[in-house]
């Protein structure tokens, strides 16, 4: 990771969705301006911009985070996966198994707070393959959707922990 | 939102750190996890001119037995603390108490070093950690010092740091065998910042207490030790009754503070009711032996 004379922008170097990306930007640019503006991924939203509700969660090196409070140049070095990264998984086709159980249980309305829900539950069932309905809603704590009342959100992460992992039906 | 502009270094190692510190000293600050200061930082409640990123310190990460206990560097996080099986065999109520910060991905990069540092009066950590009898271990240029964690925060948003140092390892005494813990909170829904968290760890001998720690975060404009809970506690044969009369004592000397979402009387009840309520799950977890 470069600097400039003054160190107020920032040479940003990440592996992104498994694609090697640097850009410099100024040092105050977050995680998630600089995947949606600098590379246009913007199917990572911005939501709260407060760390409240998780439309912005990506996973860094491997553990999701909310990508409004982070910094880039902190996650300079780092590998990240966005929700465009999800999507084809290893054999390189198809929705991966969470993304299909949102589309079975019809886990959305809007579709605003999907891409934060299904990597949250990715991680989710990283921690627990097998969680009761309670640890779903409150693994999910990180994560508001004002649509759906959570109901089918909870159906999909639920469905997707029966479906193992890599296949997608 | 965008915070003001700033320059950003990540020095390589701890000294690199504490240079840093020096070269900008009253316009810098320290990033560790940033889950509690990026977002003051959008709010302009704190503009520094120079954020330094601890990240590249690799003195500052990890997780070592001493002799009393674990001694976990600055930048441990609270996901780490959390799949720590032995960390959380040794300190009981550390687990309870990781539970209920903020949400998974937050945790996922708060830091118990800034769970320290931040002087936040409704952090939910410090009041586990001063019933556990931390110490905070502290580094500057000029050397390190140790402090017992409830002489380090000193008032609202206020501690011991000085401007040219950092912490960089918190050490937590294993607790007497046999001790029950528990931390019992109220939390701002929407935020999830408590507006009372009682921590207690006690021992039993038979139903007497033989010792307690107790300590709260939420009400006041710090997290502290309720001494007065302690002591009335210590030598008490354990009942419904006995819990009751001494949870009231929980609110004497304090002084609440006071805002939207909770009046400062409310937030004194809600400490006599969590006080109880720790001091009811702590008994029962007492000498009966605990899993994490």
């Amino acid at each position: 990771m470069g600097h400039t004379q003054d160190g107020t922008e920032v040479t940003v170097e990440l592996e992104v969705n498994g694609r090697q990306r640097t850009r410099t930007v100024a040092a105050r640019t977050l995680l998630v301006h600089f995947l949606r503006d600098s590379l246009g991924l913007t199917g990572t939203h911005v939501g709260c911009d407060t760390s409240q509700c998780g439309a912005c969660t990506v996973e860094l090196d491997g553990v999701t985070v909310k990508s409004c409070t982070v910094l880039a140049a902190q996650a300079s070095g780092s590998s990240v996966r966005t929700i465009e990264g999800v999507a084809g998984g290893e054999d390189g086709s198809g929705l991966d198994r969470v993304q299909q159980a949102f589309w079975d249980e019809h886990g959305l309305q809007c579709g605003f707070c999907t891409p934060g829900m299904v990597m949250a539950v990715r991680q989710l069932l990283r921690d627990n393959p097998s969680p009761t309905e309670d640890e779903v809603r409150h693994g999910l704590d990180g994560n508001l959707c004002r649509c759906t009342g959570y109901q089918n959100i909870v159906a999909a992460a639920l469905r997707a922990a029966e479906t193992p992992a890599g296949e997608v039906r | 939102m965008y915070t003001a502009e700033f320059a950003y270094v990540r020095p390589d190692d701890l000294d690199g750190v504490y240079s840093a510190l020096d070269e900008y000293a009253d316009d810098v600050k320290v990033i560790a996890g940033g889950q509690s200061l990026l977002p003051m930082m959008k709010l302009r409640l704190t503009t520094p001119g120079v954020l330094v990123d601890l990240a590249g310190a690799q003195d500052l990460h990890g997780q070592w037995c001493i002799q009393d206990g674990v001694r976990l560097g600055a930048l441990t996080t609270y996901r780490q603390l959390q799949h720590s099986p032995q960390t959380l065999s040794l300190l009981p109520g550390l687990a309870d108490t990781l539970a209920v910060i903020g949400d998974p991905p937050v945790r996922a990069l708060g830091t118990i070093g800034g769970a320290v540092a931040h002087g936040d009066p409704t952090a939910d950590l410090p009041a586990m950690l001063l019933a556990l009898e931390a110490v905070v271990h502290l580094g500057s240029a000029r050397g390190t010092r140790s402090l017992p964690l409830q002489d380090f925060i000193t008032g609202l948003f206020s501690t011991d740091l000085a401007d040219d140092e950092v912490v960089i390892a918190v050490d937590i005494p294993q607790p007497p065998s046999g001790a029950g813990a528990a931390y019992e909170k109220f939390e701002q829904p929407a935020s999830h910042l408590a507006l009372c968290g009682v921590a207690a760890v006690l021992n039993l001998d038979g139903h007497m207490v033989t010792r307690a720690r107790l300590a709260m975060t939420g009400v006041a404009a710090a997290p502290r030790r309720l001494g007065v809970v302690e002591d009335a506690l210590t030598g008490t044969s354990v009942s419904d009754s006995a819990l009751d009369e001494v949870a009231a004592l929980a609110v004497e000397g304090v002084e609440p503070l006071e805002d939207l979402h909770a009046p400062a009387l409310y937030r004194l009840q809600l400490l006599r009711v969590a006080t109880r309520q720790a001091l009811g799950v702590a008994v029962s977890r007492a000498g009966a032996g605990w899993a994490a």
